[in-house]
């Protein structure tokens, strides 16, 4: 699914490292979401979108899920 | 809802660094005393060596991803996922191995055991499964 997560992280100058810690997930994962390459679950989801001030859906583009 | 994912915190007993290794190794104490009980010391050492080296790597596996999260303390949601897709593959596998030994067998006149009880029991895990998770919801 196409996000938002790396140019949100970017701008605030986060790692992925630090948003994964942030997130209590792996490093891996956010990378992973980043890539479009794993889609998180609702409460992850929910989550990144807190955590950036955004929606979900600005964030996360339901209309471009793999 | 929680406002972090949370998913690597909240651990059961068993996803803790040090279980799969001190499983390992009591396994090979088992295995030891197994053979030592039938009179083969050396095979019961050299299965404790084994089964020791095999705690060791994933006690001290360094930051691998994979080692992490199969020992508990790297696992999250992502891994969760990665990790049922991977037992859904083995227990494919495995029941299309056993099927095939099952026909296998009944092709030589044989009667297919153990091979029909193994099938079974797994068709039956599977119905009890899907009937379990339908009631839970």
């Amino acid at each position: 699914m196409k996000n938002l997560v790396r140019e949100l992280r970017s701008e605030r100058g986060l790692s992925q490292g630090q948003l994964a810690q942030e997130m209590d997930v792996s490093r891996q994962t956010i990378n992973s979401i980043e890539q479009d390459r794993y889609t998180p679950s609702l409460p992850l989801a929910i989550a990144l979108a807190r955590f950036f001030g955004k929606t979900v859906e600005e964030v996360f583009d339901a209309n471009d899920s793999r | 809802m929680p406002t972090t994912a949370a998913s690597k915190s909240a651990r059961p007993w068993y996803r803790s660094r040090w279980f799969i290794p001190l499983f390992s190794l009591a396994m090979g104490f088992v295995f030891l005393g197994i053979e030592w009980s039938n009179g083969h010391l050396t095979r019961g050492l050299e299965e404790l060596a084994i089964m020791a080296a095999v705690g060791a790597l994933f006690a001290f596996g360094g930051r691998s991803e994979t080692i992490r999260g199969l020992r508990g303390d790297g696992s999250d949601e992502r891994f969760r996922m990665i990790d049922r897709n991977a037992t859904l593959l083995a227990g494919f596998v495995l029941i299309v191995w056993v099927i095939v030994a099952f026909l296998v067998e009944i092709a030589q006149n044989r009667s297919g055991s153990p091979y029909a009880l193994m099938g079974a029991v797994a068709g039956l895990v599977y119905i009890a499964a899907i009937v379990w998770q339908r009631l839970r919801g």
